[in-house]
């Protein structure tokens, strides 16, 4: 995975576990010139001499670590001991030729057998061959860490960074000979466990052992990609080979699996070094594995060895043996211009799971063409896929046991080779005792955990918490961490039955199919076949260059060509036609619940709701003036008359208490109310259909959790026809598209994260994007343009934005986080609140929306040399204001002068923003400087930011116009004259003075 | 809705309840009975209401007491310092600058910030400086001559203080 090691840039160690505090001992493995696994050995350079005169008289108490092959260098610090490891002088010599003779190439036998066999079929139409591997380790590690063993005498501690910790042990007991009771693991063991394999924490953890044992004292040792050479060395850890003979009824008429290992583990390579990994004795005998399927001949066997006990073992060898069956009949479904669903049903002789794949696939919209990705980007490629598989229950029955059946929609980007998992369906039988909740959440936190490692990219944008600590981060949040819809059609919930059950019902969840439906939807994508995990975009940008290539090597390490079979085409039509009759479905209430009672949901995801919360900023709306905080109750002047808002405490008679989440989510993502009332569209469901499940989910649950208030809210007073809501149904039909966010592979994290808080959660183009005639948001170059909003206007934040000195992301940063930029100036009217909700988020999402806004803006990231000397230039034009304005200069001097001109003696109260940079002034409208004028400025719980005084009272319209004209001919004197001052000012103080308008506390001064 | 606010106000510290929204000024005057920065014009105009944060001056009809919260607040009566007026004080009274005396707390506020920042202002600073202090007496004269009496004094007082 060199993936990882472009895109981490590689951290300097810092800080060390607790109990290396002192003595401090570093180690540094040295590994010979060659070794590696072949598939069946371990073989290496055999250590002939240790020259330690080579590393006498460096700094840092070096000492030497040897036993058998192995060798170590053990130093006061790790650049010492760094330093020691490379002037050590070691003599090696290659392997004897004995020692390699014994590696015979293992499936020799059975692939002569199947040769023969299939010799034997003459009448088969077609046969198909192929080999699936899995490589010994996945990735080198999630991060850069310390690993730190501590052995002394009876008993070995560890801090180490696995995640596979009970093969780890299962090692450190063949090295130290220690019962597991005498090891302790501690550190960044993930609480879930991908499944998929080791990575090479497990091989710094047995290096960092043998280093400790021998000195008797902790030895701390870096994990990094410098492990990336175990990677490599290690190779593949398993392979299996199929073969199938096809009728020509398309049948599969002979069906032959062979797996070349019970399991696929190979112990860490220290052990392998110092000589005490006994040799892997594999029996004559072969065992016959289990198939979901029923073939009319059928050969299954795995070949048994002495290795790879142990739970951790059986679902890594469930996976593989998942992965190689799934894609191989893929392989044969697309060979033969078969529906790859359609032939696995034919060869499923249980009720359960074809009922089950049927559910999945109706979920899934299976067969229906995947909506193109062409017209965003020609560079972007979707395919789905499809896997099954069932398992036997924790009683080893396999009749009752665990069917499993996934459906994956990618999509990758051709240039980066991202792979992006943009939607997942998953349904699970696991016989009668299930809960579906649970089960659900197990699934999307392991399955998406452990789509990462397989993918090797951190899908960010979902992600809440500070940047700075980014990879660690998926690991530890909870929940949706990719674009993804985990939907759950269980038999139990199709049917409206779900039980609770014991918690041991979540070791049932089967993940087995995770990797194989990933590698179908690839192939389906690029018509690439991956044959071995990971599908890392270095290895897909690979793939898809080879691609070009005619010269291919057939081998399960590399990716292979296919011709892209088009069955889907024949599906197409039917998909237009259900298209247009889903468009007026879907009312009717949904059914009110209990109140969810507090503790339900954990304090961590109570915590991530508040964080969406604040990013969706509800209370804006949702409080009123001087009312408790979600009761709703804020009045909302629109073109189609007053709007009041609803009431978002869990109080059951006039909140949401009653409302299960399903409701909740139908109203945030279709707006429809619980009770199947068409809700309003300015409450933006238009944008939050775009929240992650995952989001949705943390938000129901923190305000599920809040304090319920009781409160009625005034009736909406809608002018007609408006007030007729079913009306909603055609406006939505027409302009409401609850897709959900879909990440741009072709742009960073950061810009992704942006991406998702602003067009979902943060609603940004609900004010800042026109709306047409009947209220829905423009699209195209009128997305951002700016527009007016509740008598204020919403500047646009596209390349429209009218500020003198262009924005930059480091301005637009300033602004969002502290509420001002020095070049531009302070938030007020409607976006102070926003501000304040923002001040609520880590400062890496503040960071991504700013990045985002640049981007539609075509922003640079800073301000440059030429930028502030036009904003110099702009102030000192400034400091003398027209001579025949006179009027407008004394209300200027003597109610603005104070704080917004520079008299020499420093200022406390000053406007921080020179009014010749303000954006307001050099606007097209002259709402908002009117705005100001008469209400003031306030930004209350923005910290740090000034309030102004409005004037609403002292002056009388003829000064506000005055002074208005005045400030525009001062302080943007390269903008035309407004001249519609008049009219603004006369509507704006009409619209503010009426009852239902609630300006941001003019009252409470004086 | 009050919250608890501590200020710290010409040296002492105070713990408040009161809303985080009342002008600093009307607490000053109201609960900590300050009363040399005076009420004016309540928009932040005149400066009559000013006060010293961090050594800037301040327009304290206009600020909402949360954001003096962490400042070091100096009213008029903190200029004094064990016993000793400040020299812009004493030129004030030396010059005997006062007609009906409303808006001189401003302006030795406004003198004491530029001096913290200027310590040798020429004339034309401190006519800049007191620009937007509003007398309606129309003593303007005598108080510029009392604003260039106290750089005088002020500079005998801290010789070594650094020239412009």
């Amino acid at each position: 995975m060199s993936d990882r090691q472009l895109s981490t840039p590689m951290a300097e160690p810092t800080e060390l576990p607790a109990p290396l505090a002192s003595p401090r001992r570093f180690g540094v493995a040295v590994r010979p010139p060659h070794y590696g696994w072949n598939g069946e050995h371990f073989i290496s350079d055999r250590l002939v001499a240790v020259d330690r005169t080579s590393v006498e008289g460096l700094p840092g108490c070096v000492e030497i670590v040897n036993e058998g092959d192995f060798v170590g260098v053990v130093a006061d610090s790790l650049s010492a001991a760094k330093d020691a490891a490379r002037h050590l002088q070691l003599e090696w010599r290659a392997p004897s030729a004995a020692g390699q003779g014994d590696a015979a190439p293992l499936p020799a036998t059975t692939e002569a057998a199947s040769r023969e066999l299939s010799a034997g079929h003459a009448e088969a139409a077609s046969v198909h061959r192929h080999e699936y591997g899995w490589p010994s380790r996945l990735r080198w590690g999630d991060a850069p860490g310390w690993v730190v063993a501590d052995c002394s005498g009876q008993r070995l501690m560890l801090w180490a960074e696995t995640i596979t910790p009970e093969t780890l042990i299962q090692d450190l007991q063949t090295l130290t000979g220690l019962p597991a009771e005498q090891i302790e693991l501690y550190g960044n063991t993930p609480a879930r466990v991908s499944g998929l394999g080791r990575h090479c924490g497990d091989d710094a953890a047995v290096d960092a052992a043998v280093m400790s044992r021998h000195l008797g004292c902790p030895v701390a040792v870096w994990l990094d990609a410098a492990y990336n050479r175990d990677v490599h060395a290690l190779g593949q850890a398993q392979r299996i080979t199929l073969s199938a003979d096809l009728a020509k009824s398309g049948d599969i008429a002979d069906y032959r699996y062979h797996q070349a290992h019970a399991s696929g583990n190979i112990a860490a390579v220290g052990l392998w070094l110092c000589g005490r990994q006994p040799t892997r004795r594999t029996e004559a005998g072969e065992t016959p594995s289990f198939s979901p399927y029923a073939f009319s001949n059928a050969q299954l066997t795995t070949r048994r060895d002495d290795h790879g006990t142990g739970r951790h073992s059986e679902d890594l060898a469930e996976i593989q043996q998942a992965f190689a069956r799934e894609s191989f009949l893929d392989e044969v479904a697309h060979d033969s211009g078969q529906d790859p669903l359609a032939l696995r049903l034919r060869h499923l002789d249980d009720a359960r799971g074809v009922e089950l794949i049927a559910l999945v696939s109706q979920r899934a919209r299976w067969g229906e063409a995947l909506p193109s990705a062409v017209a965003k980007s020609p560079d972007r490629m979707r395919g789905r896929g499809f896997a099954y598989s069932q398992l036997p229950d924790r009683h080893q029955r396999i009749p009752e046991g665990v069917r499993s059946a996934w459906i994956a929609d990618v999509e990758v980007n051709r240039i980066t080779g991202d792979v992006t998992l943009t939607r997942l369906v998953v349904g699970q039988d696991a016989g009668p005792e299930v809960d579906t909740e649970r089960l659900q959440q197990t699934l999307q936190t392991r399955v998406l955990g452990s789509a990462r490692p397989l993918l090797g990219r951190n899908p960010a944008f979902d992600e809440w918490g500070d940047g700075s600590d980014h990879t660690r981060h998926v690991e530890s949040t909870t929940g949706g961490a990719l674009a993804t819809r985990t939907d759950m059609p269980t038999k139990e919930n199709a049917y409206g039955e779900a039980t609770t059950s014991l918690p041991q019902t979540l070791d049932d969840v089967n993940l087995a199919p995770g990797v194989a439906v990933i590698a179908n939807a690839l192939f389906d994508a690029t018509g690439v076949r991956f044959r071995q995990p990971p599908f890392t975009a270095g290895r897909v940008r690979q793939a898809l260059q080879d691609q070009a290539n005619p010269f291919q090597e057939e081998a399960p390490g590399r990716p292979t060509k296919r011709p892209r079979r088009r069955w889907l085409k024949a599906a197409a039509l039917t998909a237009v036609a259900g298209t247009a009759v889903m468009a007026w479905p879907w009312k009717g209430a949904i059914a009110p619940i209990n109140r969810p009672a507090a503790n339900l949901y954990s304090a961590e995801t109570i915590e991530r709701g508040r964080l969406v919360a604040a990013a969706g900023d509800c209370a804006a709306c949702h409080t009123a003036e001087g009312g408790r905080e979600n009761a709703g109750g804020r009045a909302f002047e629109t073109p189609f008359g007053t709007l009041y808002s609803t009431n978002l405490t869990p109080d059951e008679r006039t909140g949401i208490g009653r409302w299960s989440y399903a409701a909740f989510e139908r109203a945030m993502r279709h707006g429809i109310s619980r009770d199947g009332k068409h809700l309003y569209p300015a409450f933006p469901y238009t944008a939050f259909a775009k929240i992650s499940d995952a989001d949705m989910q943390a938000l129901y649950a923190y305000l599920m959790a809040q304090p319920a208030v009781s409160a009625e809210r005034p009736a909406n007073a809608l002018n007609f026809p408006f007030n007729f809501r079913p009306l909603m149904a055609g406006w939505n039909a027409l302009y409401h598209a609850p897709s959900s966010f879909e990440p741009d592979p072709g742009q960073s994290d950061l810009y992704n994260r942006g991406a998702y808080l602003a067009e979902g959660l943060g609603h940004c183009s609900a004010c800042h994007t026109p709306r047409n005639i009947i209220g829905a948001e423009r699209k195209g170059e009128h997305s951002l343009a700016g527009a007016m909003v509740d008598g204020w206007e919403a500047p646009p934040l596209n390349r429209l934005s009218s500020s003198p000195i262009p924005w930059s992301e480091a301005s637009l940063y300033d602004y969002l986080r502290h509420g001002a930029s020095s070049l531009h100036g302070a938030a007020s009217g409607p976006m102070a609140p926003v501000v304040a909700g923002l001040g609520e988020l880590p400062e890496y999402d503040v960071r991504a929306l700013a990045h985002y806004v640049a981007v539609q803006m075509g922003a640079p990231a800073g301000d440059s040399e030429t930028v502030r000397a036009d904003a110099a230039a702009r102030i000192a034009t400034a400091q003398s204001g027209p001579i025949d304005m006179e009027e407008g200069e004394r209300l200027f001097e003597g109610a603005c002068a104070g704080c917004h001109m520079n008299s020499g003696a420093p200022s406390f109260t000053s406007a921080q923003t020179t009014l010749a940079l303000n954006t307001n002034l050099h606007s097209q409208h002259p709402d908002n400087v009117i705005q100001s004028i008469l209400g003031g400025v306030h930004a209350d719980h923005v910290p740090g930011l000034g309030n102004m005084p409005g004037f609403a009272d002292s002056f009388s319209d003829s000064q506000v116009v005055t002074l208005t004209a005045y400030l525009r001919a001062r302080f943007a004197p390269d903008q035309a004259p407004w001249r519609n001052i008049e009219s603004r000012v006369k509507t704006i103080r009409q619209h503010n003075n009426s009852p239902s308008y609630t300006p941001e506390a003019t009252t409470r001064r004086g | 809705m009050t919250e608890a606010i501590s200020l710290t106000v010409n040296g002492r510290s105070y713990e408040l309840a009161i809303p985080p929204d009342t002008p600093l000024l009307t607490v000053l005057r109201n609960d900590l009975e300050l009363n040399g920065p005076k009420y004016g014009c309540g928009l932040g105009e005149c400066g009559a209401c000013s006060v010293l944060i961090d050594g800037m001056a301040a327009r304290a009809c206009v600020l909402p007491v949360s954001v003096a919260v962490g400042h070091e607040i100096l009213t008029l009566e903190g200029l004094a310092s064990e016993g000793r007026l400040d020299p812009v004080q004493s030129a004030f009274i030396e010059a005997q600058a006062a007609q009906c005396g409303y808006c001189l707390n401003g302006m030795i506020i406004s003198v004491r910030a530029l001096l913290n920042h200027t310590p040798r202002p020429s004339s034309a600073q401190l006519q800049s400086a007191l620009e937007y202090n509003l007398c309606r007496c129309g003593t303007h004269v005598e108080i510029l001559e009392a604003a260039n009496r106290a750089v005088a004094i002020n500079a005998a007082e801290s010789p070594e203080a650094p020239h412009e």
